[in-house]
């Protein structure tokens, strides 16, 4: 009787095992990742792409590496803090007001790197994805034509922050180099040239395939291709193509396009007709303190609060202009003025692109192409929008050109660097005014307004080494 | 107390023991070893019935037996022997020394062996080695007392467990972290679940030998972890301990600057800048310097608008107004701990049980920090009927974790606080004037550095919006662990030599953290506070079948075992984080607004078939191998298969004829093993995948990226582990231990290889190069005195370990402050070399390689100011050269007397925290080491330390400035107690009384002071809290 009990356990044991070693395969299959999603279900559909094209968008506003390192806000707010317009009183980007960040081994280098490196890839993995799926031919030219004009962009602030200005004696100098597809070996540096050339084809096939159309304003359309392109041609001095790209980012109407009552309001509002790109925020789906410009400029709701705008710049603008956001403290050093342009809550939206800019880059272009009457007839359009008492100028030539720059400052003050934009493609200097915290003035062409080749690349990269930084 | 508890105990009594018989007397004697020793603990029972007793201290002993019946005595080392009760009620005896006292049985893998005919490396911790020190995690026992394995407890917090490495580092990305087993089960809770209480034996099975059938998992070693089980034929018995102390970090923090030294250096700093940077003239820049000296502080501690004149002396009649203190505010002079346990133990004819209940509790140095925990066993075993066994093991624990940050560069993580902030800002908040704000009620209000519109004493130039000790008290980070095992297993016996034995066991665990950011100051006060939550429930299957064979014929024994193994772990994780919370509303139900939900699910299997056959000749030859085959859900069908094997042997020369019956040497054993294992210890569930990642929302829209680059046949990690050691025992025994010689190669290593960040991949995990571990291992053991009154015991281990790269399939690859290369090993520092301060203006220097025309070294030096241009050298290593411990174990009469010491030598450190202490005042506002007054001040001055200089430099740049020799010895534990004479206890109905007074960490004796030296394995700090000493006093009583 025993024995046969145990036989039988014994030969059911047996049994049971030997049908698990038969499943053991498929059990071993079973698993699957939950939280990530296939190629083929991404490809597969135009909603499948797009939001890949989200995924990129929410991206640019994330928290990459720190506080002074989140995303194309970064960038933007250390070219800002490296000019004269606004000064930093302590605490994050310290080392950007003090153009030192610039160092292989220092996150300002690494980042600005990184980041738009990051950003190519995911977008080069979106372009070849969609060109080799099945999906129809419109739609391809649509979802490829956001995805190159995005390259375009994240290439040009690699072009801006890793070599001097573009100009044609400046083509051959070595630049960051153009990946269109997934690689791990590392590239050898480029030149400015091709650099620049592939960042116009891009943008030319992006306009070419887009529309107005989009899903949001943090998306791409033809206006946003087109205001990147104006950017790119500004910085190539590329008048004619700027005038063009410019005009057609707006559409022409000046007054149609602006919302001067709006300007005091925040700038915290993707919605608001002037911004032809933004990054939207909400409580849920922030960036918080990471949020450049607006936790560091806002004087008024507890964040950073640790810059403030130059008095020499603010005295510039007159009360009855819209832009005027400036208030004037008992202090006597150089934190007496702030400014409520960018009032900071954690679903404060922030720029990226608007209108006015576009009107003053057509005004510029028009300049640089001896059109001086039309380049004025402009300027006054936005001035008086932005302050019904302004007097039209009767400048010519190079004041002219001083008064057009001015009114981009003006204009845009905090929002992407402009005065650096400025002073880097047109070779002009940055002189700061005494009452700086740090008095550091920029030389025409001078090394600090490019950063080195961060040590991270060069431990990786087998074609690029230490002489890279060499005279940097 | 004492009746409480045996009321609630006596229905579980009276269900376990059974009653004696009627015509019993009491008899009574006392036993002594072979040597004539007083022998305590030796087992006494009356046969065939469930009678039994043990002896006490001094080896007497009572029981109840009638007439005829038989005792029998038994312990390890020592004959059984049984006597008839006849007329005498005394029965006293002299028991025989065993010759086969090395029949003692080890647990290893999957079952266990005599530890004559172990070929392997397996060292045993008892329970005497437990019981000596205070854990609140067990797996702390092994520091000091394992040679071979490196313990690094990071930080201070309670109920964090420490990293354990045994013979070195073998993985890179796959972890290197060795297999827990707890009663034959793969372990995948929180370790300081278990208390120390309930474990009977810790195993470390160090070489392939040991652990081979273990072998997917088990290339890092094993931790075999026994739980106590009762023992058959036993009384039952009741112990009752508890244990209460303080604790205080064990090593003193590196010392700050106050407010005076600050504003003096803070302005030379300033002036500084302005005199050779800004090229102001000397009465320009120190004039500047103390007018701007408050504006870039932000705050002013002082009575006065300008407390520095222009020639850097603080003005007559200034005096502070505050001066804080935030090692003092963040830390406590004394945390409590208190530990209670009551344990159960026993066993009839044919069953046994260990239940026990542990209760800890322990503050941590950083205030508010602590750890509660409670946990619960019951171990049963029943011989069914003579053909099958079955038993169950149950155990719950939960347990409560306060953590407020205490390592790390989050703004309120304490001791980064405490090395940042000066003195000079203020606790609580300051209006201009440096006056006292209170709020409506009168009370005072911390000050988060983030006053706006407040142009003096509001706004702080570093860790802005945020107070470190507010913070402890307006947030709240706590952890809560529950831990539920069953683990049940049925042996059917077939034969005598055939057996069959199914395990299967179900664990679940469940780790729940909650942090709530204040609603109306700190981080999240603009949106009214948050509330994060994370609830991840791990399950662990392990269904183990294995079929064993055990059979002597002659001279010969053969074992061999045949095994199925099927494991899954499933990880079932949920988070929500919402914003916008009432006063004193911690739970996310309160939340206005939703900030975020998260959820997965991740998936772990692995299916395994293992044999082993063993034959030993004579009990002299001993020879083993074993072969595993693995299938893991990590990898790709393609590459998931992985076989493992390994082959051992041992020869006991002491039983050949020329050592037979030696008095000198009573023991001599060689053995030796080989044997390939592996590790599939990914960082990832899936690391072979590429997907598109979601979570990356755009407002309502989906999104996705792309994951990081992948390598689809990424497959199993391999280690080759050869072991040779020595076992002796001589002198009559009074001197035992063994020597081992190990190599331990891993190949096809699961590595991240960094990428070009260009590429927009910074690394890709894939199977590269491999690394190799060598090295010595040693452990001796005295027994110095040993008599009747006394006994003294001397222990000491030591191990030193080589790591190499071996092979790369790149160059070298530099990682953080290390770099791999060939022949180097993981832990190499490759950093800047400093050269100290030029006289000429006080600039730190570093030295770099004078280059040829081609580019290349030419083997010279030169400084260079420039530190991008210096050239990085390699520096030492994180890891040290040796490490072990030292045991003593004094016995006189009553008393006993125990120490144990943990050393290491021969590793640097690199000192994060010194070198921020040593900066310099580039940054305002942060604080300073005393050791800035060195600093260079005018030319000529000959220092190390470089002039202080508010502007952007290098000077604390990472350097060998800050790279620290980090020897230490560390008395880990030590105890005094006192064993009540039995007469006494006897008196009041108890077995056994001690009472202990012990102390851990008392004394570290370090190289580099400021910070502990247990820190990490790479050698670098983080900010991190220091160990605890702690002294307690302890109370057991067995009844």
């Amino acid at each position: 009787m025993k024995n046969i009990i145990k036989k039988g356990i014994l030969s059911l044991l047996c049994t049971s095992s030997l049908v698990f070693v038969g499943c053991s395969e498929d059990y071993l299959n079973e698993p699957q990742p939950t939280e990530v999603v296939a190629e083929s279900v991404i490809f597969g559909s135009r909603t499948g792409v797009e939001s890949f094209l989200s995924g990129i968008a929410r991206r640019a506003r994330r928290q990459f590496t720190s506080v002074d390192a989140a995303g194309v806000n970064s960038i933007y707010f250390a070219r800002t803090i490296k000019g004269n317009d606004l000064i930093h009183a302590r605490s994050w980007w310290g080392f950007d007001y003090d153009n030192d960040n610039r160092e292989p081994t220092y996150r300002r280098t690494s980042f600005s790197w990184e980041f738009p490196y990051y950003m190519i890839n995911q977008i080069n993995a979106c372009i070849n994805g969609v060109e080799t799926s099945e999906l129809s031919e419109i739609d391809k030219q649509e979802l490829t034509g956001q995805a190159k004009a995005l390259r375009a962009f994240y290439y040009f602030q690699l072009a801006l922050e890793f070599q001097e200005g573009y100009t044609e004696a400046n083509r051959d100098l070595p630049a960051p180099p153009i990946y269109t597809e997934l690689s791990t070996e590392g590239k050898p540096m480029g030149t400015l040239g091709e650099l620049y050339d592939f960042i116009v084809d891009d943008l030319k096939v992006a306009i070419s395939s887009l529309t107005e159309e989009r899903l949001g304003k943090s998306y791409v359309n033809v206006n946003v291709a087109n205001g990147i392109l104006a950017r790119v041609y500004l910085a190539m001095g590329n008048w004619s193509g700027a005038e063009a790209a410019a005009f057609a980012a707006y559409g022409g109407n000046v007054n149609e396009v602006l919302d001067p009552a709006t300007y005091g309001n925040g700038f915290d509002d993707i919605s608001n007709k002037e911004w032809i790109w933004g990054m939207p925020q909400t409580g849920d789906q922030s960036n918080y303190y990471y949020n450049a410009p607006s936790a560091f400029v806002d004087p008024i709701t507890p964040a950073y609060n640790n810059v403030y705008i130059n008095e020499y710049f603010s005295n510039e603008f007159t009360a009855t202009d819209a832009r005027n956001t400036f208030q004037v403290g008992t202090a006597t050093d150089y934190t007496k003025v702030t400014s409520t342009k960018f009032l900071f809550a954690f679903s404060s939206d922030i720029v990226i692109m608007r209108t006015a800019e576009m009107i003053l880059i057509e005004a510029e272009a028009k300049f640089r192409q001896g059109d001086e009457t039309g380049a004025k007839d402009l300027l006054f359009e936005l001035q008086s929008n932005r302050d019904p008492l302004a007097v039209k100028s009767s400048n010519t030539g190079a004041a002219l050109e001083e008064e057009i720059l001015l009114e981009r400052r003006k204009e845009m003050y905090g929002e992407f660097g402009v005065e650096w934009f400025d002073a880097k493609r047109l070779q002009r200097g940055i002189v700061r005014t005494p009452n700086h915290r740090i008095v550091k003035n920029l030389e025409p062409n001078d090394k600090r307004f490019y950063l080195k080749i961060p040590q991270v690349e060069i431990d990786a990269n087998e074609n690029i080494d230490n002489s890279v930084n060499a005279n940097r | 107390m004492r009746t409480k508890v045996a009321w609630i105990l006596t229905p579980l009594l009276v269900m376990l023991m059974s009653f004696s018989y009627a015509q019993e007397k009491t008899i009574t004697g006392n036993v002594t070893d072979h040597e004539g020793l007083a022998l305590p603990g030796v087992t006494v029972l009356v046969v065939g019935t469930t009678t039994g007793t043990q002896t006490d201290f001094d080896g007497n002993y009572t029981i109840k037996a009638s007439v005829g019946q038989i005792l029998r005595y038994s312990y390890v080392g020592q004959k059984t022997t049984e006597r008839k009760v006849g007329s005498s009620n005394t029965i006293s005896l002299q028991m025989d020394e065993d010759a086969e006292a090395l029949d003692e049985v080890v647990v290893v893998a999957y079952g266990s062996q005599k530890k004559k005919s172990i070929v392997g490396s397996v060292t045993s911790l008892g329970e005497e080695m437990i019981d000596s020190q205070q854990l609140t995690t067990i797996t702390s026992a092994i520091q000091g007392t394992v040679a071979g394995v490196n313990v690094i407890t990071s930080g201070g917090q309670p109920g964090s467990n420490p990293t354990i490495r045994i013979r070195g580092i073998g993985s890179i990305n796959a972890s290197a972290e060795p297999l827990i087993v707890v009663d034959g089960v793969p372990f995948n809770g929180n370790i300081n679940s278990i208390s120390g209480d309930q474990i009977e034996s810790m195993n470390i099975l160090k070489d392939a030998s040991s652990t081979a059938l273990y072998g997917s998992r088990a290339a890092n070693g094993v931790v075999l972890i026994t739980t106590k089980k009762g023992s058959y034929n036993s009384g039952s018995k009741i112990t009752v301990s508890a244990v209460s102390g303080f604790s205080t970090p064990a090593v003193a923090l590196h010392d700050r600057i106050g407010n005076d030294d600050m504003m003096r250096y803070s302005w030379e700093a300033e002036r500084n800048k302005n005199l050779y940077i800004t090229g102001q003239s000397a009465t320009d820049a120190g004039i500047n310097a103390s007018q701007s000296l408050i504006s870039n502080l932000g705050y002013n501690p002082y009575n006065v608008a300008q407390p520095v004149d222009q020639n850097g002396n603080l003005v007559p009649g200034a005096t502070s107004l505050w001066e804080t203190d935030w090692e003092d505010e963040m830390l406590r002079s004394a945390a409590q701990r208190n530990e209670y346990t009551v344990s159960i133990s026993g066993g009839g004819e044919s069953s046994r049980f260990f239940l026990s209940a542990n209760y800890l509790n322990q503050e941590g140095a950083v205030r508010e920090s602590d750890f509660e925990r409670f946990t619960t066993r019951l171990n049963l075993e029943t011989e069914v009927k003579d053909w099958l066994t079955v038993g169950l093991n149950t155990s719950l624990s939960t347990s409560k974790q306060n953590f407020p940050t205490q390592s790390g560069s989050t703004f309120q993580s304490s001791y980064q606080w405490i090395y940042s902030m000066s003195s000079i800002y203020p606790l609580y908040r300051r209006n201009e004037n440096g006056g006292l704000v209170l709020d409506n009620s009168g009370n005072r209000i911390y000050d988060y550095g983030s006053t706006p519109g407040q142009s003096v004493n509001g706004s702080r130039p570093l860790l802005g919006n945020e107070n470190a000790v507010g913070s402890l008290y307006n947030y709240d980070d706590v952890n809560k662990r529950t831990n539920a095992l069953v683990n049940g297993f049925a042996k059917i016996k077939f034969s005598d030599n055939l057996s069959f034995k199914t395990n299967l066991s179900y664990e679940n665990y469940l780790f729940d953290s909650n942090s709530y950011d204040a609603y109306d100051v700190g981080v999240a006060s603009s949106v009214g506070g948050r509330v994060a939550q994370d609830r991840d429930i791990t399950t662990t299957f392990n269904f183990t079948n294995s079929l064993n064979y055990d059979k002597t014929f002659g001279d010969h024994s053969i074992q061999a075992n045949a095994i199925f193994e099927a494991y899954k772990l499933k990880v079932d994780a949920l988070g929500a984080q919402g914003t916008g919370f009432l006063p004193g509303v911690k739970v996310l139900n309160g939340s206005t607004l939703p900030e975020g939900v998260s959820g997965f699910i991740s998936e772990d299997r692995l299916t395994s078939y293992l044999g082993r056959l063993a034959y030993s000749y004579k009990d002299r030859y001993f020879i083993e191998g074993s072969y595993r085959r693995d299938g893991s859900s990590r990898f790709s069908e393609d590459t998931r298969w992985g076989n493992f094997f390994s082959v051992g042997g041992s020869w006991v020369i002491s039983d050949e004829n020329f050592l037979a019956g030696s008095s000198t040497i009573n023991l001599l054993k060689l053995r030796a093993s080989y044997g390939e294992l592996g590790n599939n210890g990914t960082s990832s569930y899936f690391p072979y995948l590429q997907g598109f990642e979601t979570g990356n929302n755009e407002l309502d829209n989906t999104g996705v990226l792309l994951g990081d680059v992948t390598d689809p046949n990424l497959t199993w990690e391999t280690s080759a582990l050869f072991n040779v050691g020595l076992d002796f025992s001589l002198l009559n025994d009074r001197l035992d231990g063994s020597f081992e010689y190990y190599s331990k190669e891993s190949i096809d290593l699961i590595y991240t290889k960094p990428l070009p960040i260009s590429t927009g991949n910074s690394g890709i995990t894939t199977n590269v190069g491999s690394i190799k571990n060598s090295g010595y291992e040693m452990s001796l053991t005295g027994r110095l005195i040993q008599n009747n009154k006394v006994t003294w015991t001397l222990g000491v281990n030591a191990a030193i370990n080589k790591n190499e790269i071996t092979e790369l399939t790149q160059d070298e690859f530099i990682t953080g402050t290390k770099k791999w290369k060939e022949g180097k090993s993981l832990y190499d520092f490759f950093i800047q070399d400093w050269a100290g301060v030029d006289p000429e203006d006080g600039y730190g220097m570093w030295y770099k390689d004078v280059l040829d025309v081609d580019g290349n070294p030419t083997g010279e030096r030169e400084t260079t100011k420039d530190y991008s241009e210096a050239t990085r050298y390699y520096q030492g290593s994180s890891l040290p050269d040796v490490t072990g411990g030292l045991t003593t174990d004094l016995k006189v009469g009553g008393f006993d007397f125990n120490m144990l010491f943990n050393f290491s030598f021969g590793a640097q450190v690199y000192d994060s925290s010194y070198a921020g202490l040593m900066d310099g005042f580039s940054r305002p506002g942060y604080t300073a080491s005393p050791d800035i007054a060195n600093r260079w001040t005018q030319p000529g001055d000959i220092t190390d330390v470089p002039l202080l200089l508010n502007s952007q430099n290098d000077f604390n740049g990472t350097s060998t400035r800050f790279l620290f020799d980090n020897d230490y010895v560390r008395l880990r534990a030590i105890t005094l107690g006192y064993t009540l004479p039995s007469d006494i206890t006897k008196k009041a109905y108890l077995d056994n009384v001690r009472i202990y007074l012990r102390g851990d960490n008392l004394f570290t004796w370090q190289s580099h002071k400021g910070i502990d030296p247990e820190q990490s394995l790479a050698g670098t700090t983080d900010s991190r809290s220091s160990l605890l000493k702690t002294i307690s006093l302890g109370l057991n009583v067995q009844f």
